[in-house]
């Protein structure tokens, strides 16, 4: 059987959390366990495209075990470690693995993600591990990605793995509050990554791996581990709601193109209608959480044929009820604020802006200067409007977002004189 | 969130110090320089040439024109510049704070522009 290089891929990322977490859960010490892994799936990206073994996912194990055992060997401590590997191998294990991951498998690679995740790490680092270890990216891709150079990259995870095995990776699942509060970072790490690819566009799209699309692949996967999870579900199909508009955010260009005038003939209904699903199906649930309501809130956007087409009051009432269930968070304030200007006017959004405005790390934010220009154009103050663009254009480190909203300034101030 | 971070000086101000500070200076530098690859978040550190060595170049017809630098008349000029990629400004505020330098010169940051673009 030749499967070609294309699905060898996608088996060996497929099977790139399984075999580690196999490993881990054998033989504890991650960073160890995770050189040996990437090795086994080194040589596997080799030889398979010509021929793939019987039991791939028993290969990788078996090859990244003796990998494991030859770098133990080459350690200093080496006669220790032997033994203690020696004693936790069941050969039997080694020479027959199993064909087909089992429901303990599945346990293991959600604790390999939690892990990922641990809360000693950064958030560039948990994000960096999960991509390598739980992803199967290699070194170089995630550096691609990010833009930063390989040995940077090489360094982060270097650094996080060895805090990970340093407070003693955990192979059995948290539970109770404290699985909550782990989940919850794990879905913030995910989500993390999925904007990181859905706003950034550097690079040569065949080697640098899109990191939208690795977060859905990821947020799939859980999904499948945590079906009866309405937070997981709604994650998912915020992702999709959102990646859905894609090819209607930006021209060839590059240039940004806002929601409302986004061409929706190119929205892409099929992850629209599965983000539907996924959302809908929850909902009814009750408990909802903040994930579920910003993909309800995506898919009322998602529905509508036009932007005046929008059903805002319905919108409205999400803000409100994300902003009653959730932590205080200005971004949400000023999402709220651009419903109730189209619910009630721009004044009574530009009101609510002006309370925002008292926060010191809201008042200078561009984002906060784009929104309030916004409301002021549609209350008919131009000047003032071009005058909050122009200031959220200096404000911005985005450069796409600077051309963007530069250019409106110079819309309004070309049609004043 | 990556920045460029600048330490400024002259040639009087480099000559004023003592040998064995300066070789000192140069340690605690390659420490800041080590410790920060090693968290993953200083890209690149260098040093730059003395301004006398800095040349600006035009092309007029079709061909290099160069005149002696720098761009700018100034007192002092950049002396040695950093990349850093860090998780926000809180993050590179405390970096550039922890510059062997900066308790006597200041550092200069910058964000560098990048091609994400938010939802507006």
């Amino acid at each position: 059987m030749n499967p070609g290089p294309d699905g060898v891929e996608d088996l060996l990322r497929e099977l790139a959390p399984q075999v580690l977490a196999a490993l881990v859960r054998r033989y504890g010490q991650f960073h160890l366990c995770e050189d040996a892994s990437q090795e086994a799936l080194l040589a596997a990206a080799q030889t398979w495209p010509r021929q793939l073994p019987e039991n791939p996912r028993g290969w990788l194990i078996t090859v990244a075990s003796r990998r494991l055992m030859d770098q133990v060997r080459s350690e200093n401590a080496r006669r220790t470690r032997e033994e203690l590997i020696a004693v936790a191998t069941p050969a039997a294990e080694l020479i027959a693995p199993p064909a087909d991951a089992s429901p303990a498998d599945d346990d293991d690679s959600l604790a390999l993600l939690f892990g990922c995740c641990h809360p000693d790490l950064s958030a560039s680092s948990q994000i960096a591990l999960t991509l390598r270890a739980v992803g199967g990216l290699t070194t170089a891709q995630i550096a691609a990605a990010f833009g930063v150079p390989e040995a940077t990259m090489a360094q982060r995870i270097s650094r996080a793995r060895a805090t990970v095995s340093g407070a003693g990776f955990d192979v059995t699942l948290p539970t109770g509050t404290e699985r909550t509060e782990r989940l919850r970072a794990v879905l913030q790490v995910l989500y993390l990554i999925f904007s990181e690819g859905y706003t950034a566009s550097v690079g040569d799209e065949l080697t640098v791996p899109s990191l939208s699309v690795e977060a859905i692949r990821l947020t799939r996967w859980l999904h499948r581990l945590l079906p009866a999870d309405g937070e997981v579900t709604g994650l998912l199909a915020l992702m999709l709601l959102t990646d859905a508009r894609r090819a209607a955010r930006t021209l060839a260009d590059g240039s940004l193109v806002p929601l409302a005038d986004q061409d929706r003939d190119r929205w892409d209904q099929a992850q629209i209608a599965e983000g539907i699903t996924l959302v809908s199906a929850v909902l009814p649930r009750g408990n909802v959480g903040p994930y579920q309501l910003q993909a309800a809130i995506a898919a009322v956007h998602d529905e509508a044929a036009t932007m005046a087409g929008t059903d805002w009051p319905q919108i409205l009432g999400l803000y409100e009820l994300l902003e009653l269930t959730t932590a205080a968070n200005p971004f949400t304030t000023l999402n709220r604020a651009v419903a109730v200007a189209m619910v009630h006017g721009p004044q009574a959004g530009l009101e609510i802006l002006a309370e925002l405005g008292g926060d010191k790390r809201m008042e200078r934010h561009h984002r906060l200067l784009a929104t309030r220009a916004h409301l002021r154009e549609l209350a008919g103050d131009g000047p003032a409007a071009a005058a909050d663009y122009l200031e959220a254009a200096r404000r911005t480190t985005s450069l796409p977002e600077r051309r963007y909203l530069a250019r409106q300034a110079a819309r309004l101030t070309g049609s004043l004189g | 969130m990556k920045y460029l971070m600048m330490i400024y000086g002259n040639q009087e101000k480099w000559a004023s110090m003592p040998a064995d500070e300066w070789t000192e200076a140069i340690g605690r530098q390659d420490a800041f320089n080590r410790k920060y690859a090693g968290t993953g978040e200083l890209l690149g550190a260098y040093g730059l040439a003395d301004a006398v060595q800095a040349r600006l170049v035009r092309r007029e017809d079709g061909q290099p024109a160069v005149t002696d630098g720098p761009y700018l008349e100034t007192k002092e000029y950049m002396a040695s510049f950093y990349l850093l990629d860090c998780e926000n400004e809180e993050r590179a505020l405390a970096i550039a704070a922890d510059m062997p330098f900066a308790d006597v010169e200041p550092v200069e940051l910058w964000p560098i522009l990048h091609e994400a673009k938010t939802d507006l």
